[in-house]
């Protein structure tokens, strides 16, 4: 193994050269290199009964730091007020803050002027409280090749109204991995909603590693929204934690529509007595793609309560796999973690999997499960067709009735709607594919 | 005018263990539009089964016999092309759909007569629908509600007759749209069945009781039993049989029939 060493070395080497180039402080440059030495040890994620060790997720081993074409980012809607950030590839386009937030101290900037300009909230908790670093191969390759994201800060006590709604567009008119991380802390009382819009544009094969790290402090009240739309020739690794301290109250609310290879980790750890999450995750796969999602809620703090609501639509000749994993640590008295998969077979050559995993270490909780793996609603197809409705339109108003209970947690209309159209899109090109392979 | 013919009609249904069971034994209708018929007969005699047939409800096969659109057999085609034909079944139980508002769907249902060039327009439609909201005494809101979802019995009814007046079908087969509704409810639906009285318009209403038919009056009164009708006049039959009862109605016409309810 000497020459893998000697890999890492060079490696390292040129990781250093690239982050000082790019004029990054000293004290992260230090931690991407802790980073490339931990991945030599650590191994991949386990996702059970998943395997995704083939997947092209760390080719790519250099970093570089290149300007996009931001009018990649012309087609994205926009309306006043709108609290927005912008970002595509690495470039960061439109920032938009109203000053009134600003004044009162919220933080809404690209990841790398955070590291420079907020240090100290940085440095404390990037990967280092939520998700740890040195937790896998993945999340070690995250802090080594980190190259793209944005840092959210909303203070003691503040309340924004309206939701955060921030886009990052993978560019794959180049080869280049998106190695992007989203890191929000909710201080003490503060109540946002936060919309991310993951897309892709260019048809160069990459990988794409999305993390999302949040930090809701005592009393705060965080939703989080994600629709998520990577391109036909995204692998991509989406890692996204919660971190809830006592009495914090953190929703998602995340619709993987992307149409290449995903690996999901959501994760919940109820760490604050009295802390609430609810986890609400769909999915649409079409054509021979594979994902494999975990949902896992973890109780540690007493009378906390988790839920994970799961709801997945398989189309030709997919697959996707849901673990639902609720787990309660020894201690959390009072613990209350309900949860329910579900996924829908729309073809008789997708194959479809819903797993509940409960792993309980204590005697005082409330848990429960259900989980389905079934067909389109027959009497519902009856009625839709029995309108004069045709069979494919009827099966995707079915599917969207299916969809419904993590479709209406989406908390602006517009963006509900979005998410709507996105998997219609889908399912049509799905139904249309069979077609015309009968 | 349009036609609907039932000739000779026999349907199964699967039970248990590959057990086929009769349910329809020769069933003989003809009925234009411009003429309101009702169906009456004990319970479990084949009446729903009948309507969902003509619908053409895949848990029902037909061993012999035709259903005939304007001289066409309709047997070969799938729910919604009948549909686009002109059929239409108010049903006993309509089916709930979350994520998806009344609007939107009767929207589709309208548009899915309509060639891809010339759907209908919002205003159109907003205007169209008010109306029929207003006949029905239903609120606004109601169209902006998931279909039928947490919908009282007495809402899910007033709901199939919004569509019947929103589709506009040639015929259509109303399966006990009365069961659950209270007076006020039952007049209500009746009103929105009476509105579309006219040459262009059939219905072939299914019902347990004579009440509705003081309401809804029909040209032509048919009583089923045992997968066949029996009797067929006007609407002082179904008068008659509310007085003697089914039991009666059998004696005097000499059948061998179970009533359901007979040996209970």
């Amino acid at each position: 193994m000497i020459s893998a060493v000697q890999d890492y070395e060079a490696i390292k080497t040129a990781v250093k050269t690239a982050a000082d180039a790019h004029g990054e402080p000293d004290w992260f440059v230090q931690r991407r290199l802790a980073a490339v030495d931990a991945m030599q040890k650590l191994a991949l994620p386990e996702v059970k009964r998943y395997d995704f060790h083939r997947w092209p997720l760390m080719d790519n081993m250099d970093l570089n730091f290149r300007k996009s074409d931001t009018s990649l980012a012309n087609d994205l809607p926009q309306s006043k007020g709108q609290i927005r950030f912008v970002q595509v590839g690495q470039t960061t386009v439109a920032v938009n803050v109203p000053t009134e937030l600003s004044k009162q101290g919220v933080i809404l900037t690209d990841i790398f002027s955070a590291f420079r300009d907020y240090s100290e909230l940085t440095q404390k908790y990037f990967m280092t409280k939520v998700t740890k670093f040195n937790e896998n191969k993945l999340t070690a390759y995250q802090q080594a090749f980190l190259n793209s994201g944005v840092f959210l800060y909303v203070p003691k006590g503040v309340e924004i109204k309206q939701p955060i709604e921030v886009y990052l567009i993978q560019d794959s008119t180049v080869k280049q991995a998106m190695v992007s991380h989203v890191l929000i802390i909710a201080d003490e009382g503060s109540q946002f909603s936060f919309i991310q819009h993951l897309n892709t544009k260019g048809e160069t094969e990459n990988a794409a590693h999305c993390m999302v790290e949040v930090m809701s402090q005592p009393d705060s009240h965080v939703h989080f929204s994600s629709v998520d739309e990577l391109g036909k020739n995204t692998y991509s690794f989406l890692h996204r934690r919660a971190y809830l301290s006592d009495d914090a109250r953190f929703d998602w609310a995340v619709g993987i529509v992307n149409e290449q290879n995903t690996l999901g980790d959501i994760t919940s750890e109820l760490v604050g007595n009295g802390s609430h999450s609810e986890s609400k995750v769909i999915a649409v796969t079409t054509g021979k793609q594979s994902n494999g999602i975990n949902n896992r809620v973890v109780n540690i703090g007493k009378h906390t309560t988790a839920n994970i609501s799961q709801r997945g639509v398989l189309l030709e000749k997919s697959e996707l796999i849901f673990n639902g994993i609720g787990n309660i640590i020894h201690g959390a008295s009072g613990a209350n973690a309900e949860q329910e998969n579900r996924v829908l077979m729309m073809s008789d050559q997708a194959h479809g999997d819903a797993n509940p995993i409960l792993l309980i270490d204590e005697n005082d909780v409330i848990a429960g499960h259900a989980a389905s793996v079934g067909q389109v609603d027959e009497n519902q197809m009856y009625y839709l067709m029995s309108r004069g409705i045709d069979k494919e339109l009827a099966q995707r108003l079915v599917i969207r009735g299916f969809l419904g209970p993590v479709l209406e947690e989406i908390p602006l209309p517009e963006v509900r709607q979005e998410m709507i159209d996105v998997i219609e899109r889908k399912i049509e090109d799905g139904q249309h594919f069979k077609q015309s392979n009968e | 005018m349009a036609t609907l013919e039932v000739k000779d009609l026999h349907v199964e249904v699967k039970e248990e263990k590959d057990q086929t069971r009769e349910i329809l034994k020769g069933v003989n209708l003809t009925m234009k539009t411009g003429e309101i018929h009702a169906i009456m007969g004990p319970n479990g005699t084949g009446k729903s089964t009948l309507a969902q047939t003509i619908m053409g409800n895949s848990a029902y096969h037909v061993t012999q016999g035709d259903i005939l659109l304007n001289g066409d057999s309709i047997l070969g085609m799938p729910v919604d092309e009948r549909a686009r034909k002109g059929l239409f079944l108010g049903m006993q139980y309509p089916a709930e759909i979350k994520g998806v508002t009344n609007a939107e769907f009767l929207r589709a249902a309208i548009n899915a007569r309509r060639p891809e060039d010339d759907q209908i327009s919002v205003m159109a439609f907003l205007k169209e629908l008010d109306k029929n909201l207003e006949l029905l005494d239903m609120s606004k809101e109601m169209t902006e509600r998931y279909l039928n979802e947490g919908f009282s019995g007495g809402e899910k009814k007033r709901n199939e007759i919004l569509q019947l007046l929103m589709i506009k079908p040639s015929f259509a087969l109303l399966d006990e749209i009365d069961s659950g509704l209270d007076i006020d409810a039952l007049q209500v639906v009746s009103k929105g069945v009476n509105s579309m009285r006219g040459d262009d318009f059939g219905s072939l209403i299914i019902t347990h009781y004579q009440r509705l038919l003081n309401y809804i009056v029909p040209d032509v009164v048919h009583v089923m039993m045992d997968g066949q009708i029996v009797k067929s006049g006007d609407a002082d039959l179904a008068k008659k049989l509310e007085k003697e009862g089914y039991a009666g109605l059998r004696d005097e016409l000499g059948l061998h029939v179970n009533l359901v309810d007979d040996n209970r």
